[in-house]
C-alpha cells in the first residue's frame, strides 16, 4: 500500500510538472472562433467544409490553431461538454452546423448568455441575444439545378428523361432540396418521371452507389444527391458510367463538387452542376459582425437575394441553354414571379410533386 | 562476489515474477505503455507532448474558465459522466467474460436499454419518480436482450459472438423504426428527435453543475458492488466462475451450466441496459433518435480487458477511459490531433492482448526454475 502511494505521488508530481507546458501565445485584433462538428470534422467535402472555407477566407488562411480551430465530437452526448469547454477557453464566437446541435446549443445559450454562438440550418430555437440562427432557402438553388438538368436533357435530345433524387436522412431540410429540384424539372418537363431514395445515413456512399447504378441502368438521366458524404457514391457511379461512354449525370450539393466527379484524364467531370449552399456566407457574416461589434441575436435567412444559394457553372459541358434558363429562373425568383414550395405537402397541393415520394415534412 | 550477484539476480527474478503474476500491475503497465506510445506519436508529429499530459491532467482537475473568470472542475464532471456508460458496459463485457463468454453485444443491450428508457420517458405522462421507473425498465430490456443470446448459447450452442453482433444491428434499427414511427414526434426535425422527454424522467445533476454528472453515477457504483457481490460472494457467482473455468467439469460436479450461461448473459445485458438509460436521461436529456451506434458498448470490451473483468479493475479502467474521452476535446484546443486519443486507446488494447504473451513468459520462467532446481538436485 505504501509503495502504491509513493508511486501515485511520483506520477502526480511528474504529471503536474508536465502539465504546465503547452501554453498558448499570440494576440491579434481578429476575433477567435471555434467550429464544433461531429466526428466527420471539416473534411466532409460538403456542409462543414463550406463553413470552414468561410472561416479560412475570413482569416486569409492565417492563424489555424490559434485564431480559429475545429473541435470534433465522438457522439451526440459530447456536444454540450464541447460547447462548455470551448466557452471556457474564451473564444469570441462558437460556430455549430446542422440541426443535430439544436438541443445542445439551446441549453448552452441559456446557461452562457455572454458567449456568442451561431448555428446553421436551424430557425426554431428560443431567441436569445447571444445566438444567431442561419436558415437557408435551399429550394431556390435546387430549383436552378433542376432546371439545368432538364435543359441539358432537352439539349441531348432525350424525349422522356427520368430524374432521380437521393437524400440522406429524410426531414424537413432535405425535403426543401427535393421539392425545389422537382419543381425545377417540372417547369421544363411537366410530365417528367421522378424517382427518389433515402439512404437514412449521411455517411453511406456505398448505398447511394448501388442505388445510382440500378437507376442509371434502368434509364435515369440525372441524379441529384443531397446526402452529405453519402452523395459521393452517386458521383462515383456517374463518373464510372461517363468514363464508359454512357450519357448520365450527377449533381453535387452544398459545395461545388466538380472535382469529385473528374474521370479519365481528369479533364471532364460527371458532376453537371452543383446546388451551392453558401454556408461560408454565414460564417463570414457572423465573424464580420463579431469583429465590428454588431452581433445581434436572431434568425437570418440566406436565399438567392443574399447570394446564399445558387448553382455552379464550372462544368464546361453544361449547355448554354441550361445556363440561360437558369439565369432567367434566377431573375424570376428574385422578382417573385416564381415562388418555389418548401414542403412536400404544399408542392403536392399545387399539383407539381408526385405522390409516393420518400420526402417528409415536419 | 558470486554470492551477491546471485542474490541480486534472485530479487530481480522475484520482482519480474511478481509483476507478471499480478494482473493489476500488468494493467497499469499496459496503460502507461499506451500513454507513452501516444506521447511518442505526438512528439513525432512535431507537437508538444506535454500538451497531451496537460489535457489528461485537466480531465481530472479542471481548468481556468476564461468565459466565467473562475476555476472550473467541469472536465472532471465530464470524465465521471463518461465513466458511467464505460464502467457499466465494461461490467457487461466482464461479467460474461468470467463465465467464459465473449459478449460483444453490450452495444445492442445498451441500445435497447436506451430505447426502453426513451419509451417510458416520452410515451407516458410525467409522474414523480419516473426516472427510476425508466431505469428499471432499461435494466429489464437489457437483460432480455442479453438473455436471448444466453439461451441461444446454452440450449442450442449458437455462438454468442455471432448472435450478439447481429443483435447489435437489430437493436439499432429497431430503435430507429420504433422512435420514428411509434413515438410522439417532435415539432421540428422529427427524424432526429422525438417529442421532449418528461421532465420527471431526467436524472438530477449532482456535485458538478458545469457538467452532465448525474445520479446515474451512484447507480454505476451500486452496479460495481452488485457485480463484485454476485461474482465473489454468492453461490451463483461460484457456479458462474466454475462454468467459466471449465464448463464440462462444472457440469460434472453438479453445476447447472445452462442456467449459468443464460443467467450471466442476462445480468451482463442488465448492466449495459442501465448504461443506455444513464446516457439518454442524464447526458442527452432530449429524445434523440439514434443515427448510429454510440460505441460505449464496444469500448466496454476494452474497459473490461484493462480491468481484468474484476469489479474494482473495471471501475478504475472506466474512469481512465472517461478521462481520455474528456481529454479528447480538451487536447484539440492544444493542437494535438484528436486521433491520438483513439490511437492510445487502441494501443492499450493491443498491449492488453500482449498480456497473453506475458503469460507465456511466466510459464517459461517457471519451467526454467524447475529445470534449475532439478539440475541443482542432480548436482548434489
Amino acid at each position: 500500500m505504501k509503495k502504491f502511494l509513493v508511486i501515485l505521488l511520483v506520477l502526480l508530481v511528474s504529471f503536474s510538472i508536465f502539465a504546465k507546458g503547452g501554453k498558448e501565445e499570440t494576440k491579434s485584433s481578429k476575433p477567435t472562433v471555434a467550429i464544433l462538428t461531429d466526428a466527420t470534422g471539416v473534411d466532409d467535402k460538403s456542409f462543414n467544409a463550406a463553413a470552414w472555407r468561410g472561416i479560412k477566407q475570413f482569416y486569409n488562411n492565417e492563424g489555424e490553431g490559434t485564431l480559429y480551430r475545429n473541435i470534433t465530437a465522438q457522439s451526440s452526448d459530447d456536444y454540450l461538454p464541447n460547447l462548455k469547454n470551448t466557452a471556457a477557453q474564451g473564444y469570441d464566437l462558437i460556430i455549430t452546423t446542422g440541426f443535430t446541435w439544436g438541443d445542445a446549443v439551446a441549453a448552452f445559450c441559456a446557461e452562457y448568455p455572454n458567449q456568442k454562438v451561431i448555428i446553421v440550418d436551424v430557425d426554431y430555437l428560443p431567441q436569445t441575444a447571444n445566438l444567431i440562427q442561419y436558415i437557408y432557402e435551399e429550394e431556390q438553388g435546387s430549383y436552378l439545378v433542376g432546371v439545368a438538368a432538364a435543359k441539358q436533357a432537352q439539349h441531348d435530345g432525350i424525349s422522356n428523361p427520368v430524374f432521380g433524387f437521393i437524400g440522406g436522412v429524410p426531414g424537413a431540410t432535405i425535403t426543401k432540396f427535393e421539392i425545389g429540384y422537382i419543381e425545377g424539372i417540372k417547369s421544363v418537363f411537366p410530365n417528367a418521371k421522378i424517382v427518389d431514395y433515402y439512404a437514412n445515413s449521411w455517411g453511406a456512399p456505398e448505398l447511394a452507389k448501388t442505388q445510382a447504378k440500378s437507376w442509371y441502368d434502368s434509364g435515369v438521366y440525372c441524379i441529384f444527391s443531397a446526402a452529405g458524404g453519402t452523395g459521393g457514391g452517386t458521383i462515383a457511379q456517374a463518373a464510372e458510367y461517363r468514363a464508359a461512354g454512357k450519357n448520365v449525370w450527377a449533381i453535387g450539393v452544398d459545395s461545388d463538387q466538380y472535382e469529385d466527379g473528374l474521370y479519365g484524364d481528369k479533364t471532364k467531370s460527371a458532376v453537371l452542376t452543383s446546388m451551392l449552399k453558401m454556408v461560408e456566407n454565414s460564417t463570414i457574416d457572423a465573424l464580420t459582425k463579431v469583429e465590428n461589434g454588431t452581433f445581434v441575436g436572431g434568425v437570418v435567412t440566406q436565399n438567392m437575394k443574399t447570394e446564399g444559394v445558387g448553382y455552379a457553372t464550372t462544368n464546361a459541358e453544361l449547355c448554354a441553354e441550361a445556363k440561360t434558363a437558369c439565369e432567367a429562373a434566377k431573375a424570376d425568383i428574385l422578382s417573385g414571379k416564381i415562388v418555389v414550395n418548401k414542403t412536400y405537402a404544399a408542392s403536392k397541393a399545387a399539383g407539381i410533386a408526385p405522390a409516393g415520394l420518400g420526402a417528409i415534412d415536419d | 562476489m558470486t554470492k551477491s550477484s546471485k542474490s541480486t539476480n534472485k530479487t530481480d527474478q522475484v520482482w519480474i515474477d511478481r509483476l507478471l503474476a499480478s494482473e493489476g500491475a500488468t494493467s497499469v503497465l499496459v496503460v502507461i505503455l499506451g500513454i507513452l506510445s501516444g506521447t511518442l506519436i505526438v512528439a513525432l508529429l512535431g507537437k508538444n507532448p506535454s500538451s497531451l499530459f496537460k489535457a489528461i491532467w485537466q480531465a481530472f482537475v479542471g481548468y481556468y474558465n476564461k468565459g466565467k473568470g473562475a476555476w472550473s472542475v467541469g472536465p472532471l464532471g465530464d470524465t465521471l459522466t463518461y465513466a458511467i456508460p464505460y464502467v457499466l458496459c465494461g461490467l457487461s463485457m466482464g461479467f460474461a467474460n468470467r463465465v467464459g463468454l465473449f459478449n460483444i453485444g453490450a452495444e445492442g443491450q445498451y441500445t435497447v436499454g436506451m430505447l426502453a428508457a426513451h419509451a417510458f420517458a416520452v410515451c407516458i405522462p410525467a409522474f414523480p419518480g419516473q426516472w427510476l421507473f425508466c431505469m428499471v425498465v432499461a435494466v429489464l430490456a437489457g437483460a432480455i436482450w442479453g438473455g436471448i443470446v444466453g439461451i441461444l448459447k446454452a440450449k442450442f450452442k449458437i455462438s454468442e459472438v455471432v448472435a450478439t453482433i447481429m443483435l447489435n444491428y437489430i437493436a439499432l434499427y429497431i430503435y430507429r423504426l420504433v422512435a420514428l414511427y411509434l413515438f410522439p414526434a417532435g415539432l421540428t426535425n422529427r427524424t432526429y428527435r422525438t417529442a421532449d422527454l418528461a421532465s420527471t424522467s431526467i436524472l438530477k445533476g449532482v456535485f458538478i453543475s458545469e457538467s452532465n454528472l448525474n445520479i446515474g453515477f451512484f447507480f454505476m457504483i451500486l452496479a460495481v458492488f452488485v457485480y463484485w457481490f454476485i461474482m465473489e460472494k454468492t453461490k451463483l457467482g461460484f457456479s458462474f466462475r466454475a462454468t467459466g473455468f471449465n464448463k464440462d467439469a462444472a457440469r460434472c460436479s453438479g453445476i447447472n451450466d445452462t442456467q449459468a450461461i443464460s443467467l450471466s448473459m442476462a445480468i451482463a445485458g442488465a448492466f449495459a441496459g442501465l448504461a443506455g438509460a444513464c446516457v439518454l436521461l442524464g447526458s442527452l436529456k432530449f429524445g434523440r433518435i439514434m443515427q448510429g451506434q454510440d460505441n460505449y458498448g464496444f469500448m466496454g470490451i476494452a474497459v473490461a480487458l484493462v480491468g481484468n473483468s474484476k469489479a474494482p479493475g473495471i471501475f478504475l479502467a472506466g474512469i481512465l477511459f472517461g478521462a481520455l474521452r474528456s481529454a479528447y476535446s480538451l487536447m484539440q484546443f492544444m493542437n494535438i490531433p484528436r486521433e491520438v486519443v483513439n490511437i492510445i486507446e487502441g494501443l492499450i488494447v493491443i498491449f492488453i492482448a500482449l498480456r497473453a504473451g506475458l503469460g507465456k513468459v511466466q510459464e517459461y520462467r517457471a519451467k526454467q526454475k524447475i529445470k534449475k532446481a532439478r539440475e541443482q538436485e542432480a548436482a548434489k
